[in-house]
């Protein structure tokens, strides 16, 4: 249990730079994600409060004390490495084992088998423990690495990419199981993955890195809700947010924003006050592919296009939608038929539009934040966006 | 274009490595009695596990492995003794097998050259496809300089510059990262609508093959399991296996016995206490204490409303906010049932709900077979 | 058309086929066969040459009446053990400096980048270039001046020229071959840098160790020119002792097989104990592959 604290921490390679003036805090007991695309520097951040890799600036607390030159051993931390790292020449059992046998965490083989026990039955590797990880498949190996890694109680848990490898199925089932355990670690969390769906369910706050440089810190309702820019907008969705050039007139006091080619619609007055402020007229608006509704039959404005693509995948349909030279992709229900290049008509739902500034691709505003932020905006029962 | 047409077709593996004086290990069939028909223009996704025998049927087609048994026809030529040159096959390898040091337009260009066509011709056939495919702009680099999604679009434009009367893909998506495979996916989509070529398929990826596939056959342990669009295996699955394997996230498959109780059956679960009323359309098949394996897909669990007959309440283990839809999860014995919806609801650890299933879509597995039971048709 | 008949018909196929991987088999075997005795074929002829009295040595023939005598001759009363168990220490200390020295370099050599690395790399592997004869009469004349000759610490060290870079690259590779993070591991769990050597890394190089450990004691063992020049009285090596069988007038063939025969025993039993170890690949399989 402990409070991680990164204080301009600078990482630089040869060339180029890992991680750049980066500050955290993360809170005791706090369940961190670390989020973003392959060459953010998250793993970087991850080994550098390790301690296995050395920053060059900037300090890295635990608890309020700098640990810069404190030995990784000393720091007690444990880590879920991304390749795994098991001791290819110890079993199941003895990888799981080998941090209770180090001098300093030392625990009497009974009590060492004890706590194996409960985790690995928690992990489901109970009936591999005379295993060599070479004999183990890619899943099992993850979780043995997650087992060494609970085995202890340290001050902190680093998991790098713990479910990055594994096939869909297992990986939904195990963020679920890491989701169910997560109350009963009791243990500062930081978790590095690319993958939103892990970053949204697990994080209690998210941090999204990018280039070395930390682009939002928030809650995944933040993220997803209020994206800070067009690149973390992009991140948190399936299929990815559509965003349509576009652009804010006033008349008559109201304020409109046309896109698409002669699509105008009023905007709510909270979404006016704010793109009256904003630095240019020019707009990039991000429509989600949920937010949109699509007919085949005509509809009284709504705006019409051609199905350029129609794909099922499974329980919802991603259609694309060509749009004036624009492709719009939005999710069906999963009996949709669609043939390619007929006529389609949509209906966004403008309320949940995200609006950015053309030029910088920062945020400004969207209808109703407070509403969709608050911690139970949705209640039992209560119909979706459908 | 071409029909393509499989009859009973086996292929056995020799044992590579045993001395053929020592006794014999039977190999399994790494495919067994496969028999389907591709129709003209059409996408076909195989679609199974690694190991399911999908990769050995396509180079099979493709002419790179002997065929043990059975009978592969195109159009009405059978094919089995043709060689891969002669079978007019564009096949585009999952992992790009560009010639390095030629360009692209080369690169594209290879076959026809080799087929002594002339140039004028080559250069609009090359043209022509790289438009497609959407790498006309880079047809003066060479290979080393594109990106994994450039690749695989070169990769699938030289097969097509052939004409052939069959492409073949193997794996096209599985080298890309997320991005970039779902925007190839919807551009091969495309192409396939454009040029109306017969296409077939091999994925393990089960999104890519309905996404792409008219129909998916869907193959394990060698033998083909299902074959059907892709909204026919979701919701009709012929066994536990398809079920299974076909959807994110994967549908929930619980042993449950059936009891009786007032009004009609109620499926209960080992170590739990939850009852969840039996579908009445099943009642005549169903009996009391008959055990079975019980599917429903996450979307089709739903929370009942307080007037609707549902079953025990039962505590919320797991709720996850995606911003797109929201999946809860509760302890069913041993195992989780998941839930998902895109409704915009909330619900804490330890809090109750009332679940019913989507009568339509709750599928019942034989125990043992993991065969379908069916409800009789009325 | 049933299934049945096409499964026979499948069958039938596989029947046929499998009289002739069965030629195919005698065939790759009887090779085999061909190629090991190619190669055991100077061993072969030696071991029949301890049989053979002086006067049947040069006959090509197989046939001759065995005899013991010159196992008696050099075996019986003389100082060959005295040599053996020379050649022993001077060897086994060989190998031992080398493993002492030789890990930790190759260690270094794989974790950290240094200015110049590969240069130095290359440089301890050239040592290996030069042949022995080139450098043999300058360390001669050093090792008298120094007090090295004919001691067993000289003729150890010399050995290091050309066992230290065989070591060192091999042991490299294996050591580059492990993932820093199982180091890395190993730390966050606790331990310092010298438990992580001993119970981490040594175990996941102990093939290599065991491979070019055994080499180099092999090339120890064997060395002739080394022993010949820099030692003779108080320290003779078995390759020495061999010479003595060859006078000015006389070339006792016999006696010669006889010493080299019971050399390579040693060798031949290290070779036997070590070859499990000698497998590859302990290291797949712990991180992600």
């Amino acid at each position: 249990m402990a409070r991680i604290q990164l204080e301009g921490v600078t990482r630089r390679y040869d060339r180029t730079t890992a991680i750049n003036k980066l500050s955290l805090d993360v809170m005791d007991n706090e369940f961190f994600v670390l989020f973003g695309p392959a060459g953010a520097g998250k793993t970087t951040t991850l080994k550098c409060i390790a301690g296995s890799e050395f920053p060059q600036e900037g300090l890295v607390k635990i608890d309020g004390k700098i640990v810069n030159l404190v030995e990784p051993s000393d720091r007690n931390v444990s880590m879920v490495f991304e390749n795994y790292a098991l001791y290819p020449h110890l079993s199941v059992y003895d990888n799981i084992a080998f941090p209770l046998r180090s001098k300093l965490y030392r625990k009497s083989e009974a009590e060492i088998k004890a706590a194996i026990d409960k985790i690995a039955k928690l992990m489901r590797i109970d009936m591999l423990y005379e295993r060599k990880p070479s004999q183990l498949s890619n899943g099992q190996r993850q979780r043995v690495a997650i087992g060494r890694c609970l085995v202890r109680t340290p001050n902190v848990f680093l998991m790098d990419e713990p479910l990055a490898h594994l096939d869909a199925k297992l990986k939904h089932t195990m963020r679920t199981e890491l989701k169910e355990m997560q109350s009963a670690f009791n243990t500062t969390t930081i978790y590095v993955t690319h993958d939103y769906m892990e970053a949204m369910s697990l994080a209690d706050r998210i941090a999204v890195l990018d280039k070395g440089e930390i682009r939002q810190l928030g809650t995944a309702k933040e993220m997803y809700y209020t994206p800070a820019s067009e690149f973390v907008a992009k991140l948190f969705g399936e299929p990815e947010i559509n965003i349509l050039p576009g652009s804010y007139s006033v008349e008559d006091g109201q304020g409109w924003v046309s896109l698409l080619d002669g699509v105008r619609y009023p905007v709510p007055a909270d979404v006016a006050a704010a793109l009256a402020d904003a630095p240019s007229r020019e707009l990039d608006v991000g429509l989600r592919g949920n937010d949109i509704a699509f007919s085949f039959e005509k509809a009284d404005g709504w705006i019409p296009g051609t199905v350029y693509a129609n794909e099922p995948i499974g329980n919802k349909v991603i259609m694309t939608v060509s749009v004036a030279g624009n492709h719009l992709r939005l999710v069906a229900p999963n009996d949709t038929q669609a043939r390619m290049d007929s006529t389609v008509y949509i209906q966004p739902n403008y309320n949940n539009a995200l609006y950015f500034d053309r030029a910088s691709e920062k945020f400004i505003t969207r209808h109703d934040i407070e509403g969709v932020l608050s911690y139970h905006h949705g209640s039992k029962g209560k119909g979706g966006n459908a | 274009m071409a029909i393509l047409k499989l009859n009973n077709v086996y292929k056995r593996y020799d044992n590579a490595s045993g001395s053929p004086f020592k006794k014999k290990v039977k190999n399994d069939f790494a495919v067994n009695n496969l028999s389907f028909e591709c129709r003209d223009g059409e996408f076909l996704g195989i679609l199974g596990p690694s190991g399911c025998g999908k990769s050995t049927t396509l180079r099979m087609i493709a002419g790179l492995e002997q065929i043990t048994d059975g009978d592969i026809y195109i159009g009405d030529v059978r094919i089995n003794n043709l060689l891969p040159k002669d079978r007019n096959i564009g096949l585009a390898f999952e992992d790009y097998a560009l010639y390095p040091p030629l360009k692209i337009y080369d690169n594209l260009a290879f076959n026809l050259r080799a087929k002594h066509v002339p140039e004028a011709e080559i250069r609009e056939s090359v043209e022509r496809i790289a438009k497609l495919m959407k790498v006309d702009d880079l047809l003066d680099m060479k290979p080393l300089a594109l990106s994994g999604g450039q690749k695989q679009r070169v990769n699938i434009a030289r097969a097509l510059v052939r004409k052939p009367g069959l492409l073949l893909l193997d794996e096209p998506l599985s080298h890309l990262d997320g991005k970039m495979r779902q925007q190839l996916r919807y551009e091969i989509k495309r192409m396939h609508h454009e040029i109306q070529c017969t296409t077939i398929i091999v994925t393990h990826d089960q999104m890519e093959a309905m996404s792409l596939a008219d129909r998916i056959a869907i193959m394990d342990m060698g033998k083909l399991q299902q074959i059907g669009t892709p909204l026919e295996v979701y919701d009709d699955p012929v066994n536990v296996f398809v079920a299974g394997f076909i959807g994110e996230p994967p549908m929930n498959l619980m042993t449950s016995v059936i009891h009786r109780v007032d009004g009609g059956f109620v499926f209960t679960f080992e170590g739990s206490d939850l009852r969840i009323p039996v579908p009445v359309r099943y009642n005549e098949i169903v009996s009391d204490g008959m055990k079975v394996t019980l599917g429903v897909r996450p979307v089709d669990v739903l929370i009942a409303r307080d007037d609707e007959p549902s079953g025990t309440p039962i505590p919320v283990a797991i709720y996850e906010d995606l911003g797109d839809e929201r999946r809860i999860s509760v302890r069913v014995g041993e195992n989780l049932m998941n839930l998902t919806t895109a409704d915009a609801i909330y619900y804490e650890r330890g809090d109750l709900v009332s679940l019913k299933f989507n009568a339509e879509k709750t599928h019942l597995f034989d125990i043992n077979t993991g065969e379908r039971i069916r409800a009789p048709k009325k | 058309m049933s299934q049945t008949t096409d499964f026979k018909k499948a069958q039938s196929a596989a029947s046929q086929r499998k009289s002739l991987q069965r030629l195919g088999f005698i065939g790759r075997n009887l090779a085999l066969i061909c190629f090991a005795t190619f190669a055991l074929f100077p061993i072969i002829w030696m071991i029949t040459c301890t049989f053979k009295s002086d006067a049947e040595m040069y006959n090509t023939v197989f046939r001759f009446t065995p005899t013991l005598n010159n196992y008696k001759e050099v075996l019986v009363g003389t100082d060959y053990f005295k040599a053996f168990f020379q050649n022993l220490i001077v060897a086994g200390g060989a190998v031992l400096v080398t493993m002492i020295a030789g890990v930790p370099a190759a260690y270094g050599l794989a974790r950290y980048n240094f200015k110049n690395k590969e240069d130095i790399a290359f440089q301890i592997l050239s040592f290996k270039f030069a042949p022995e004869i080139l450098v043999i009469l300058p360390v001669f004349l050093i090792f008298q001046k120094i007090g090295l000759y004919d001691t067993y610490f000289g003729l150890i060290w010399v050995y290091q020229l050309i066992t230290m870079p065989l070591v060192i690259w091999v042991v490299r590779g294996y050591f580059e071959d492990i993932s820093v993070e199982i180091e890395q591991a190993a730390q966050l769990d606790g331990y310092r840098w010298y438990e992580i050597f001993l119970k981490v890394l040594l175990p996941l190089v102990k093939p290599g160790l065991v491979a070019s450990g055994l080499l180099a004691f092999i090339y120890a063992w064997n060395s002739f020119t080394f022993p010949l020049i820099l030692s003779g009285f108080k320290i003779q090596t078995i390759t020495i002792t061999s010479l003595r069988y060859i006078a000015s007038d006389s070339v006792h063939y016999g006696q010669v097989a006889v010493a080299a025969t019971v050399a390579i025993i040693p060798e031949i039993i290290a070779c036997l104990f070590i070859q499990k170890h000698l497998v590859r690949g302990l290291s797949f399989g712990a991180v992600k592959g």
